[in-house]
């Protein structure tokens, strides 16, 4: 398995100098590109902090108040009637499963229309790619009557099972992509020794496709864990709220909102979608080793 | 690879003989077996959906009552009698035309330098994702606002080169502006897709071209940027169709009223409000399948051009 | 390093998060012998909310199942449930919606329950009137606010200027307006937020002048030459720098409290509610009051009514309105219950609830409840209740039209007529 260093280069003949400057340079213009990306967390981080009557008194400030305490963390875990560890957990299952019924099935779907022969395969590619066109606002309530009738609202199952039947043709699309970058001569190969397609898609396929599962996968528990709207609507219990939907019900524009609690459980919401993320990029940059055939 | 059909099969009487049809089996049922998941989602999901809301986009529907048949009357008003039809389309293309380009180019920019590998990449891997993380939170809204509005951080910034910028955020002619810039600071999806892409490329690549004499522009242009198109493709086709139908920054950020103006009124935004904030249901359906047919149209055309300038492999 | 996930971690993963899924999978809504509640608040109203429940439970052994948004989530939630017929029993009910709500029969008419399970005795004739469309009740007040201007009482004394009482008037907010600019405090404080485009101001300032936004067939109650008038008069009030500049009030994005100028500390005063004086001294370090609107002229009164600050009403399609009707009328009449609510959702309407919880009530709470108590010659005759389309006149056409005179892109005169024409469409087409 190659390293980061082994990837390092392209071997140039610029002088070092000349190398040390466009490093200096694009160093520091991470780093000025990086406090840009990271001054709204430093502020969340902060506000949530501050006492709440200071929380739109202090501006811009990323300092923290004189008068920092935990009340916020405090008041926002336990504020509602359910404590937000069980939202983390509803929050947990949601996207865990949404994550391996994406990967899952949106990989088979996508090996079908990249690497599969088959009558309709272009107008079907074309109707997936339509599903992604249409705003859901106008798809909400007839999908709200389809699982009603279903007897599936009030429960996980409209965010979960959609995923398991390769509702997101984005990652569809996604994947037809990459799997158009693998060389066909590892599926010949393999045809050879006898292989069928399911072989193929399993042994091989799959295996080289590590950065773009592992970018699904990234992609869909983040997007699951931030959606708010489908637990909005099918979601009425407390107890089974996730966090992002919790959230919303700490702000209210009539009456009185705990924007406290409301920043203290947000930066307490990054942690886990943070890890994800950090603990699942390590597989995107690990890259596929080919044997390198190409005409 | 087309799949040819083997007539050497059929009896003397024309009839395919079951051969045939194991032939047509074998060829075509794989796929169709990968798909059906995706099928039993479809037919199950999604197709009764969108085909009701076709339907309904015919209709006039409250929420509260049935739906009464209209005819096209909801077209009609919207292409005869509705200016602020016209002022979400605007709107919503300028939001297209000047974000997607740039979240596109700042993404390839950074992950290009990030795919070089230096000392504390995947720091900075993290760090520029961020900001997708936070997604549209009311936590963004808020900072936004402290940026951008009269006393802003912007402002701030600008008083020390003797500049007086506007209310960015508040003013009708540059609020636009700080939902375009809130997009583009939110490159990190599309980035996140570029590094994979460039992942994919295999290093030797680069290493038989080195030994070669090519420096590094040459290789870039000719193996890097070649073999990134099919990735290229997607971001610009789903960046476009995502930029098309954005609705949470204008939702969060003008408060849902698409103001000062009208001037952050995006297209899903009006509709969200004739369908929930009027009890317009069936215009809401009719503006969403006009947008529809728009995206499509974009999208069909992509893919027609496309084979000029994507490289697959296959 | 390769990540090893081995076939069996990952089986043993994905069945430990099926079975926890299965937790989700089971509807957990409580049994059809209770019943379903939606209602909009935050968390303090949540709470007291099920402190009323429990309460109830505890009187008449009946669950009642709880859930709650915020406004801007809210209304679309209760659309589409109501859309798949699936609407819950008790549901919170605003002035804005109850007439498109009730004339569908989304919502119950509950006449036949008043005096039976719905017991309302003593209840304010003013506040049961304002439940009522086309003659029948179909929503019970839950609370009386009334219209009144937040003022920062802090701000007002760092100018050494008087605080504006019941007899303030505009040309009074004028000179106090003057006078705040020469004092420059805070980095330019006005003295009033942009009202031009206050639907409730517009309002209170037509009622002084015996008119009316809507008459009670459904037409607009004014003119163009009022519109006209009233345009003008911010006009020159931003002009003169009396109320913030357009820039600064288009930051008021007309939802979230944090937006609002007295929050941003732009302005002294703006156009509020009686009930909000708790959320928004949450927010400001500053001390916060209420007052009236301005007078239009000395001695003028009138522009004030006692608006419901919300109702319940019972789901058209519920199995268990009777059931429903009982818990509204413990909800209304029970003084334990009243104590718990408080004046949260608004002063309560029945006196012997007034009376219960007067000793318990914070500061603030007092403020409200003096205020809406003793508006006297303020005081007007409630209008009836608004058309449909009075939102879609509000949201899309007066604080469109304020803004676009606010930046000078229309002119007052211009405004005030389009104003006009415009509302008359919009109101002929929702007929």
């Amino acid at each position: 398995m190659t390293t980061e260093a082994d990837r390092l280069t392209v071997v140039t003949t610029a002088s070092p100098t000349r190398k040390r400057v466009i490093s200096i340079v694009s160093h520091a213009l991470l780093i000025i590109a990086s406090i840009l990306m990271l001054y709204p967390l430093l502020w969340l981080l902060a506000a949530s902090f501050r006492p709440e009557n200071e929380i739109f008194t202090s501006g811009i400030s990323v300092l923290p108040s004189i008068n920092w305490n935990l009340e916020s963390y405090v008041r926002g875990w336990n504020g509602l009637r359910v404590s937000f560890g069980q939202l983390f957990l509803n929050s947990f299952i949601i996207s865990g499963l949404s994550v391996i019924g994406n990967v899952l099935a949106c990989s088979l779907a996508a090996y079908a229309f990249a690497r599969l022969e088959f009558a309709g395969r272009r107008f079907w590619f074309a109707m997936m790619l339509m599903t992604l066109m249409l705003p859901y606002q106008v798809t909400l309530i007839p999908q709200y009557v389809l699982f009603l009738n279903l007897g599936w609202v009030n429960t996980f199952l409209p965010l979960v099972v959609p995923k398991f039947l390769a509702a997101d043709a984005f990652f569809i699309f996604l994947m037809v992509q990459f799997f158009r970058g693998i060389p066909r001569e590892l599926d010949e190969a393999a045809r050879m020794d006898g292989a069928g397609p399911w072989r193929i898609y399993w042994k091989i396929i799959l295996p080289l496709s590590t950065p773009v599962l592992a970018t699904a996968a990234i992609f869909t528990f983040i997007w699951t864990w931030d959606d708010f709207f489908g637990p909005l609507i099918y979601l009425s219990d407390l107890r089974q709220y996730t966090v992002m939907l919790g959230l919303r019900t700490f702000v209210d524009s009539t009456g009185m909102s705990d924007y406290g609690g409301m920043f203290a459980m947000s930066v307490l919401a990054l942690v886990p979608i943070f890890a994800f993320f950090l603990f699942f990029q390590r597989l995107l940059i690990e890259g596929i080793a080919t044997t390198g055939m190409k005409r | 690879m087309a799949t040819q059909v083997d007539t050497s099969n059929t009896t003397p009487t024309g009839v395919a003989a079951p051969s045939y049809w194991r032939g047509v089996w074998d060829n075509h049922a794989p796929g169709y077996l990968f798909l059906l998941p995706w099928f039993i989602g479809f037919f199950g999901l999604t197709i009764g959906p969108i085909l009701t809301s076709l339907y309904l986009s015919f209709t006039h529907f409250d929420l509260l009552t049935a739906p009464r048949w209209a005819g096209v009357e909801n077209y009609v008003r919207m292409f005869t009698n509705d200016p602020k039809f016209a002022a979400s389309m605007r709107v919503t293309f300028i939001f297209v035309i000047f974000s997607v380009p740039l979240k596109l180019a700042f993404a390839l920019g950074v992950a290009l330098l990030l795919n070089r590998g230096m000392r504390g990449l995947p720091i900075y891997r993290a760090l520029f994702y961020l900001p997708s993380l936070l997604g549209a939170s009311v936590a963004i809204a808020i900072l936004w606002r402290q940026i951008f509005a009269g006393n802003g951080l912007v402002n701030q910034v600008l008083a020390n080169f003797g500049i007086i910028g506007p209310s960015w955020i508040s003013n009708p002619n540059t609020s636009l502006w700080t939902l375009i810039i809130l997009a583009i600071w939110q490159f990190g999806s599309p980035m996140i897709i570029f590094l994979a892409g460039l992942r994919q490329i295999p290093q030797d690549m680069y290493e038989a071209a080195s030994l070669d004499g090519a420096g590094k522009w040459r290789q870039f242009w000719k193996i890097t940027l070649p073999m990134l198109t099919p990735v290229v493709f997607f971001n610009a086709i789903i960046q476009t169709i995502e930029a098309f139908k954005s609705f949470t920054p204008s939702f969060i950020i003008s408060g849902g009223t698409g103001g000062p103006i009208n001037s952050t009124l995006f297209y899903t935004l009006y509709l969200y409000n004739e369908a929930f904030g009027f009890f317009r249901m069936g215009y809401a359906s009719a503006l969403a399948w006009v947008l529809l047919i728009i995206v499509a149209a974009f999208t069909a055309f992509s893919f027609l051009t496309s084979k000029f300038w994507v490289h697959y492999d296959d | 390093m390769t990540l090893q996930i081995g076939r069996r971690q990952f089986l043993m993963g994905t069945s430990a998060l099926a079975a926890a899924g299965a937790l989700g999978i089971i509807p957990t809504f409580a049994q059809s012998a209770g019943l379903r509640q939606f209602f909009w608040g935050g968390q303090a109203r949540a709470d007291r909310t099920y402190g009323v429940n429990d309460l109830f439970k505890a009187a008449k052994g009946v669950d009642v199942d709880s859930s709650f948004l915020g406004w801007g989530d809210y209304w679309p939630k209760l659309a589409t449930e109501t859309a798949g017929g699936n609407a819950p029993d008790i549901v919170q009910m605003d002035y804005r919606y109850i007439v498109e709500y009730a004339k569908r029969g989304a919502i119950a008419p509950l006449d036949e329950y008043v005096g039976g399970a719905l017991k309302l005795d003593g209840f304010d004739e003013d506040q049961l009137e304002g439940g009522k469309v086309d003659g029948k009740l179909y929503g019970i007040s839950l609370g009386a606010n009334s219209v009144a201007q937040l003022v920062n009482v802090t701000a007002f004394e760092e100018a050494g200027i008087e605080l504006p009482n019941r007899d303030t008037t505009y040309d009074d907010i004028r000179a106090m307006g003057e006078a705040f600019l020469s004092k420059n405090i805070r980095g330019g404080m006005r003295v009033i937020a942009d009202g031009s485009g206050s639907e409730p101001m517009l309002d209170n300032w037509l009622r002084q002048k015996g008119l009316a936004l809507y008459t009670a067939d459904g037409k607009l109650g004014f003119d163009a030459d009022a519109a006209i008038e009233w345009f003008t008069m911010w006009n020159q009030m931003r002009a003169d720098k009396i109320c913030v500049d357009a820039e600064t009030q288009a930051l008021d994005t007309n939802g979230p409290l944090e937006t609002t100028m007295v929050v941003l500390g732009k302005a002294a005063m703006m156009p509020s509610n009686s009930n909000q004086l708790v959320a928004f001294q949450s927010l400001m370090t500053d001390t916060a009051t209420i007052t009236n609107y301005p007078r239009i002229a000395p001695g003028v009164g009138g522009g004030h009514y006692r608006k419901p600050s919300m109702f319940f009403s019972i789901g058209g399609s519920s199995a268990n309105k009777e059931l429903a009707a009982e818990y509204l009328s413990f909800f209304i009449n029970d003084l334990e219950a009243g104590k718990v609510l408080g004046v949260e959702r608004g002063i309560p309407c029945i006196p012997a609830v007034r009376d219960a919880i007067l000793p318990t009530l914070n500061e603030q709470d007092q403020i409200a409840l003096n205020f809406v108590a003793n508006l006297g010659d303020l005081l007007g005759p409630l209008p009836p209740p608004p058309p449909a389309a009075a939102g879609e006149i509000d949201i899309s056409l007066l604080r469109t039209l304020s803004q676009e005179v606010a930046f000078g892109a229309r002119s007052p005169e211009d405004a005030g007529q389009y104003f006009v024409n415009e509302a008359a469409a919009i109101l002929a087409r929702q007929a």
